[in-house]
């Protein structure tokens, strides 16, 4: 006896849009700890992320899902609406996340070579390290690597979630992968970072 | 191949399998940028699976639940031992399953969920909320969560509340207190 294949996304949104709670639940839970540690990374708060994976499936019953599956996958689309309702409570008052603005102006790292090879960014401090280094991200890089190399979506889905071609997510890919090298060796290097750093505000 | 064409195929590559490839046995620049990219990515895949377990809370099931349930005209569905017991009751259920269909016909909005946990008095119910005749008693210590939805006013004549023909049809706020369950228990107008 061979075993049944699960269902696709997409049945189980035909199914729920004709009133079958199951399948709603069966999607909802396929899909709800993707969707709501992407919420938890870009926001840093449980609760904003647990506000947001409950408002992503609300939206899904709404008569205005805007969902077309030629399109792109529904996870996708799910990514897509916890994107946008994550800016929403950032733009609403959370001080703490980091400002776009921030990295911009420093010098692309694609050239940079580091002698330090990061051995130990899978231990306990490595891990805690590179959190925080993600969290220091700009939002439009620290979307694509959650989404990429944290929650492991495809290039074709992540740019559906982030409304931009395929190109652009894996251009921003390369790029926040340096910002991140960049701001670990700064962590483990302060005083070659220091040289680096260049004024960007007068708080005086 | 020259450095600019090895790091043109990093991308699809994603650096792991390249360690061992020609041009970085012969650049030591590259070698160690691919170094740090492979230390990276091993980094990430260790911080996805230290959140790997990471999840929503059981409690936005339940609200998703109750709001599925709202959203296509159905109240909760009451335990078998419950069914047949008071016509009544079932009619008045019905009514509140109507009330919340006409809802949501007219507000497409999804219906707030309160998160916060009710003071319940010794039967069970706090003041101001109406036990629905079909639905199972609450637990003093049960936490329930309140959902607000918009109901005709008519819906109250259901619950034994004075309606004035004129005033049926218009709108009335009312909580509805939800069992660990998800399943409808009180409900409370706030009008």
């Amino acid at each position: 006896m061979t075993p049944s294949t699960p269902e696709t996304d997409d049945a189980l949104l035909i199914r729920i849009q004709s009133g079958d709670e199951e399948a709603f639940v069966t999607l909802y839970r396929r899909r709800q700890a993707a969707i709501f540690r992407f919420a938890q990374h870009m926001s840093g708060s449980q609760q904003v992320a647990e506000d947001v994976t409950q408002e992503v499936f609300l939206a899904l019953l709404r008569e205005e899902c805007g969902f077309d599956p030629e399109r792109g996958t529904l996870s996708g689309y799910l990514f897509g609406i916890a994107r946008k309702l994550v800016l929403r409570h950032v733009e609403r008052g959370r001080p703490d996340v980091a400002l776009d603005s921030e990295f911009d102006d420093f010098s692309f790292p694609e050239l940079a070579v580091y002698d330090d090879p990061l051995a130990d960014l899978t231990h306990r401090e490595g891990i805690e390290a590179l959190r925080r280094a993600v969290r220091a991200l700009p939002r439009r890089y620290r979307e694509v690597v959650v989404l990429c190399d944290l929650e492991e979506v495809d290039y074709a889905d992540a740019a559906i979630a982030l409304s931009c071609p395929i190109g652009t997510v894996r251009s921003r890919l390369h790029r926040a992968r340096g910002l991140l090298l960049d701001k670990l060796n700064q962590e483990r290097n302060p005083r070659q970072a220091m040289g680096g750093l260049k004024p960007v505000r007068c708080l005086s | 191949m020259n450095c600019q064409e090895f790091w043109n195929n990093l991308p699809e590559a994603d650096g792991m399998g390249l360690v061992e490839h020609e041009h970085v046995a012969q650049c030591p620049a590259c070698a160690a940028r691919l170094r740090s990219q492979v230390a990276l990515k091993r980094g990430l895949r260790a911080l996805a699976g230290q959140m790997s377990a990471a999840e929503a809370p059981p409690r936005v099931e339940a609200r998703l639940r109750t709001a599925f349930r709202a959203y296509n005209g159905m109240a909760g569905v009451p335990s078998r031992r419950w069914r047949p017991v008071w016509t009544w009751a079932a009619a008045v259920a019905a009514m509140f399953a109507m009330a919340v269909l006409l809802v949501r016909e007219r507000t497409p909005q999804a219906p707030q969920p309160v998160s916060h946990v009710v003071e319940l008095a010794d039967n069970g119910i706090e003041n101001g909320f109406i036990p629905l005749p079909n639905a199972a008693q609450i637990d003093p210590s049960e936490e329930v969560n309140v959902v607000r939805v918009e109901v005709p006013r008519s819906a109250m004549i259901a619950l034994g509340y004075d309606v004035k023909p004129e005033e049926a049809s218009q709108s009335v706020e009312a909580d509805v207190m939800l069992g660990t369950d998800g399943l409808a228990r009180a409900v409370r107008f706030l009008d």
